[in-house]
């Protein structure tokens, strides 16, 4: 039978996949509020006894990444954005590519952290994945929303990171750095509105301007 | 708690309470005022007790479990925290009246805060135990007294001034940093205690690596640029403390190596010796040539540290040549010059601090005559000006007669020690001279004379704490000159803790020597005293005419016939040319009858001029070719971040 973690995981990579792909960014969205809810779902199947707070902490973590996170974002892009092209400075294809490269190497790479086996096998992989999908959107897509989804995705991947190596106080850890991710969002949607007013656009490519 | 460390508390808490009473600038400052004072007054107390018990003390703070903070005091360190204690209280009394603009409320509780986190760190500086406290404490020295530096930041001047003293204070930290880094690779430990067994080329690295950082913190030449910038730039009050303690908490970090290396080459000796005649000699004539009097002063500090250093370079030369006396009498005269040196540079600091109040000027030659007015500034600038210059029966002497006297006993050494000894009691000789020239012409030009400028006219000196202040000074300057055993033998217990293990050195016959001058120019003053008192007993009765000084029987004398400063100086400055170039300003005077012309006239000085040739103009063009990294890409900026992450995961 199939464990409800490898279910997870697998949806999370191929959330990964499908961001490289999407052109546009309601779309994008909607990958990462996904991606944040399979994220979520994670911790509660991984084998750590749960207690009610633990339970509570962690569907509070799942609505704050799949809903909140996302829909803030998706008022930004309604309110300032006029162009819903991510505007990659790689192609759709070759992204796509360089993606499943990354995923290679990524598992490949997860070999040489020497974690406990008694972990999940899938879990540190995909985690990483997550972490160089996330800088990998953040360096090609010109479009300022798409990089700030890029970021919210190595959020993801730390989350991920964060189960792996599992300690006591993970939820109130992983609570601080989701409270850090929200102000970011919120920082960045009102620095979006600037780069909006000041260049016209959210293109990213503007800011080369402002160097002495 | 240790009485020590109440003390800080009560420095912090005073300095942070203004804080929260910024606007009503009244009540501010007397908090301010007294929550310092009372600390300073509390920490040199207790640290005079301790000095005179040889009491060793340590505490140590656990951080993080990783990093513990360990503080510790013997001898040495309590001779340092009394002279930072007495003078920070000095200088806090005299802020009371000297910071006095209402508008600037809030900026003044700001400089209070700093000054009160200065003081501490000075405290922890000179108390600290292992590397990490030692560190810590240097960096908020360096960026508290950064933030009192540039306390006027209007002026573009006092920023660049600021600018260039924070960049050399971390250039000296790294040194510093690098020489705790060696420590640790050989002892594998935060502390200094193993430092004596490692290798003979780590501790000539260590050494020389501390000795850059902590020369560039005392100012010693050619890493003294920053400070003749840096100490005018300051409030007076803080000047005082800056160059009378805070340069001194470098000399304290190179005695302090020596100690722990615990390795008697010459090689540490001769450095010293010579690093202190040239910034003593180079210090005077730079001095010399100042038209700015808060500049003039910290020149002067360059000068005073060279002295010091002079004395220290004998000490160390004597203990590596077996020569016990030698060894102590250098010790002892470079650290009573020490104190000697935080008292009548802040008298001075404090007296050139009551002239720009009350004039708003710095430059010496729009001053004079203000002896009319300011009696009690006037007399005590003359008493600091006589005891800088090393005259008995002032404190200034007794410190640099110790250090001459140690340098008479090295003479009997042979070859290099001779040579070097017998260089430095001539530089001692020479800085003595050309102080006395360039102090008396600072009394001379701006206290006596007439004004040269409306600035000058008429000017009192209202402000009691400001003139107690300076009294208290004073007065230590000549309680020291006349009464210097009880101070000798406390420098004498400060050098018994860097562990040389004389035991009891004599140096009765030489404190008796020293009492013999002193009690002659005490006789010397008192003739003289005893002729001035005749004079106006006989004169009595009796017509006085009065006229300008300078006046020369001319029936209509303008102050411009005065002598100036500059022409004062020139002929002497002359001799120095070669490393005191001079830059001159003079449209020659042409015709039967010459339109208006002027004369201005600087001094420059070496190390500032070939610091921009040899070091900035190279690192510029370094990062010029370098400014393709900064090319306003943000992809490629994360890009950076990535690789730098992938080297550390994966490299390191």
């Amino acid at each position: 039978m199939i464990h409800p973690i490898d279910t997870a995981l697998s949806l999370v990579i191929l959330s990964a996949l499908f961001s490289f792909a999407s052109s546009r960014l309601p779309g994008l969205i909607k990958v990462l509020a996904f991606q944040g809810v399979a994220v979520s779902l994670v911790p509660l199947f991984i084998g750590h006894e749960m207690t009610s707070g633990g339970v509570s902490f962690t569907l509070t973590t799942m609505i704050i990444r799949g809903v909140i996170i996302p829909l803030s974002i998706y008022l930004v892009i309604k309110k300032v954005a006029i162009r819903r092209e991510v505007e990659p400075i790689i192609g759709y294809h070759a992204s796509l590519l360089a993606g499943l490269v990354l995923i290679v190497a990524a598992t490949y790479g997860s070999h040489k952290f020497n974690i406990p086996s008694s972990t999940h096998p899938l879990l540190l992989p995909s985690a990483i994945t997550l972490l160089i999908t996330g800088i990998f959107l953040l360096m090609t897509r010109r479009n300022a929303i798409a990089m700030v989804l890029g970021y919210i995705m190595m959020e993801n991947g730390i989350y991920l990171v964060g189960t792996t190596f599992s300690v006591r106080a993970h939820h109130i850890v992983e609570f601080g750095i989701l409270l850090d991710v929200l102000a970011g969002v919120m920082i960045m949607a009102i620095i979006l509105q600037n780069i909006k007013q000041t260049f016209d656009d959210v293109d990213t490519a503007h800011l080369r301007t402002l160097k002495e | 708690m240790d009485l020590f460390f109440l003390s800080l508390v009560i420095i912090i808490l005073g300095g942070a309470l203004p804080l929260s009473i910024g606007r009503r600038f009244a009540a501010m400052k007397t908090a301010a005022v007294a929550g310092i004072g009372a600390g300073c007054l509390l920490g040199c107390i207790d640290s005079g007790f301790k000095l005179s018990q040889t009491a060793r003390f340590s505490a140590s703070f656990d951080y993080l479990k990783t990093f513990s903070l360990l503080f510790q005091m013997d001898s040495l360190s309590a001779f340092f925290l009394v002279i930072i204690f007495a003078i920070s209280f000095v200088a806090t009394v005299y802020s009371y009246h000297y910071m006095n603009s209402p508008g600037k409320s809030f900026r003044t509780s700001v400089n209070y805060f700093f000054f009160s986190l200065l003081i501490v760190s000075m405290a922890l500086v000179v108390t600290a135990g292992n590397m990490i406290a030692f560190m810590l404490s240097w960096e908020i020295m360096s960026l508290s007294s950064f933030f009192l530096v540039i306390y006027n930041y209007q002026t573009a001047e006092n920023r660049r001034a600021g600018y260039l003293y924070l960049v050399f204070s971390h250039i000296g930290a790294m040194s510093i940093l690098t020489a705790f880094g060696i420590l640790y690779g050989y002892t594998g430990s935060f502390g200094f205690a193993g430092a004596g067994s490692i290798t003979d080329t780590g501790k000539i690295l260590i050494f020389i690596f501390a000795f850059i950082g902590f020369g560039s913190k005392a100012g010693v030449f050619p890493f003294h640029v920053w400070l003749p910038h840096a100490h005018p730039a300051a409030p007076s009050h803080i000047s005082a403390v800056m160059s009378g303690v805070m340069i001194k908490v470098g000399v304290y970090g190179i005695l302090r190596i020596y100690s722990i290396l615990h390795f008697h080459t010459p090689l540490f000796g001769e450095m010293v010796l010579i690093a202190g005649m040239v910034s003593g000699i180079l210090g005077v004539v730079y001095a010399l040539g100042q038209s700015d009097l808060k500049r003039l002063l910290a020149y002067s500090s360059v000068e005073n540290i060279g002295i010091i250093l002079i004395g220290i370079g004998i000490g160390m030369i004597g203990v590596s040549s077996n020569q016990p006396v030698m060894a102590v009498l250098g010790f002892a005269g470079g650290l009573l010059h020490v104190m000697n040196h935080s008292l009548f540079k802040s008298l001075l600091f404090l007296g050139a601090g009551i002239v720009l109040q009350k004039t708003g000027t710095r430059s010496i030659e729009a001053l004079g005559g203000l002896f009319k007015n300011m009696k009690i500034s006037g007399a005590t600038f003359l008493i600091g000006s006589l005891a800088i210059c090393g005259l008995p029966p002032f404190n200034g002497f007794v410190g640099e007669f110790l250090i001459y006297l140690g340098g008479f006993k090295g003479v009997s050494l042979e070859k290099t020690s001779f040579a070097l000894s017998l260089l430095g009691i001539v530089s001692l000789a020479v800085i003595g001279g050309l102080s006395l020239a360039c102090f008396s012409r600072v009394v001379g030009i701006v206290f006596q004379g007439e004004p040269r400028s409306p600035a000058a006219v008429g000017r009192d000196e209202k402000g009691p704490t400001m003139l107690i202040s300076m009294l208290v000074p004073a007065a230590f300057c000549i309680l020291i000159g006349v009464f210097p055993q009880v101070f000798i033998r406390s420098a004498v217990k400060a050098v018994s803790s860097l562990e040389l293990g004389y035991g009891r050195i004599p140096l009765e016959p030489f404190m008796e020597m020293t009492g013999n001058i002193t009690r002659a120019a005490m006789l010397f003053l008192a003739v003289l005293f005893l002729v001035l008192a005749l004079r106006t007993f006989l004169y009595r009765n009796k017509p006085v005419s009065r006229s300008g000084t300078w006046g020369c029987g001319f029936t209509q004398p303008t102050v411009k016939m005065q002598y100036t400063g500059s022409s004062y100086a020139a002929s002497i400055l002359d001799f120095f040319r070669p490393v005191a170039p001079r830059l001159e300003d003079h449209p020659l005077i042409r015709g039967r009858f010459p339109q208006k012309t002027h004369y201005r006239s600087s001094i420059h000085d070496i190390a500032e001029l070939h610091m921009g040739n040899l070091i900035i103009r190279p690192i510029l063009f370094l990062f010029e070719r370098l400014h393709w990294i900064q090319h306003g890409d943000i992809h490629l900026y994360i890009g950076y971040i990535l690789l730098a992450i992938i080297v550390l995961l994966f490299f390191v």
